[in-house]
């Protein structure tokens, strides 16, 4: 294989499921390309990443501001009622003594997610608006760093698993945040596996050399 | 003009752009991160977080993961004993996703990893048949939903804790903690080019 300088090989693709190479080509807007050998998306080319990624992150964030300002269940066990939201979760841990359990939920519920969110925010207001080329890979390395540690969704199933073992103790009400915490994870899920950091990194490619 | 061959290409691990492999001192060229620099030891780094790993999981699955105190009589339930009381009462879909979670995908990928790490060092699974960057991405996947039961068990303990009732965090919720987060580590550290270079020679 021959190519004019390292650049060229930002056309060359690796199929992140089954190492197989391809060779980037132009497809049209809001289409994707397949892996031939073992067809997982590759990439796909949105004309409008940058706009849809930012408005979807603001909502994103928005939810998530929502998911923790509310409980996200009560329950009623005996005439005592009792909440939960998600900085009670590892608040209790702390309490009774569980340090460790305690900073891993808080680093993989809370802290995480509101990173994940607040950099893809930044990053993708920085490429809609054109500005801070180097920022936006500052941040994309550090989004690549903290987005395998970030996880609200498997938060989400931890929750209904809680509730079924709870159905017979207790009367179990659902709270805002709960609507609130399903709305993140379906955004959360979206932006950051359905949209690949790859693509962004071409969509920067393409933002900042034009 | 650069002849390459297309072997030498490799996937940059922080940005998944494609480089050029030039040995010692790799770095990706367009986030500058380095690419598995140690060409030395290049399983160990995983080894160490694997066996970590394992040592913890052996009292996660051995102290009560959950403690109910009921009037100040206290009873303490390990994984295994709360998935049996769990498939016992009925709930078998939640009993299945806790055994899953809990002891399938754990064990399933301290196997993958063992078996990877065996095999790009000895001639193991040379017949192409697995795709092994598959598995590989597989572990990545499954590895995070273990920690539901950890999760599980502060949500309980956040939202039962009365002056009579009470349920509380047990000793395994700690060391199942560690136990997955040093498989995750483990996982990241694993190098995706030594499954390459195994299968071309």
């Amino acid at each position: 294989m021959k190519i004019e300088n390292e650049y060229d090989l930002d056309k060359i693709v690796i199929c992140p499921k089954c190492f197989t190479l391809h060779k980037e080509t132009p497809i049209k807007d809001g289409t994707k390309a397949l892996c031939t050998h073992c067809s997982s998306v590759l990439y796909r080319y949105d004309s409008n990443l940058a706009k849809n990624g930012l408005a979807l992150s603001i909502t994103a964030l928005i939810f998530l501001v929502l998911a923790n300002m509310f409980p996200i269940v009560s329950i009623d066990i005996l005439g005592h009622e009792q909440y939960l939201n998600i900085t009670k979760t590892f608040l209790t841990l702390f309490d009774s003594g569980f340090l460790i359990v305690g900073f891993f939920v808080m680093f993989l519920i809370f802290v995480f997610p509101f990173m994940i969110t607040i950099l893809y925010m930044i990053l993708f207001a920085l490429l809609y608006f054109r500005v801070g080329k180097s920022l936006s890979k500052d941040l994309l390395i550090l989004i690549s760093h903290i987005e395998p540690w970030s996880m609200a969704e498997i938060f989400l199933v931890s929750i209904l698993v809680a509730l079924v073992k709870l159905i017979g103790y207790a009367q179990i009400h659902m709270g805002v945040s709960f609507w609130a915490l399903i709305a993140y994870v379906i955004l959360d899920i979206y932006i950051t596996k359905s949209i690949k950091i790859s693509e962004i990194w071409m969509l920067r490619n393409r933002v900042y050399d034009k | 003009m650069i002849e390459i061959d297309e072997k030498d290409l490799i996937r940059c691990p922080v940005c998944n752009a494609v480089n050029i492999k030039k040995g010692k001192n790799n770095h990706c060229r367009r986030c500058q991160s380095s690419i598995y620099k140690h060409t030395k030891f290049r399983t160990e780094k995983s080894w160490a977080y694997l066996i970590t790993a394992m040592i913890a999981y052996i009292p996660a699955n051995l102290y009560p993961m959950l403690i109910t105190n009921q009037f100040g009589h206290q009873e303490g339930s390990t994984i295994l004993g709360g998935v049996i009381l769990l498939w016992e009462h009925g709930s078998y879909p939640i009993a299945m996703v806790i055994f899953f979670a809990s002891i399938m995908i754990p064990i399933l990928k301290f196997m993958i990893l063992i078996y990877l790490l065996i095999s790009v060092k000895y001639p193991l699974g040379k017949d192409k048949k697995i795709n092994k960057h598959k598995l590989f991405y597989l572990t990545e996947l499954i590895g995070p939903w273990s920690m539901i039961d950890v999760f599980v068990v502060a949500i309980l303990a956040g939202l039962i804790h009365m002056a009579n009732i009470q349920i509380l965090a047990g000793t395994a919720s700690t060391a199942f903690a560690l136990s997955v987060f040093f498989t995750l580590l483990s996982a990241h550290a694993f190098d995706e080019q030594l499954i390459q270079e195994h299968n071309r020679g």
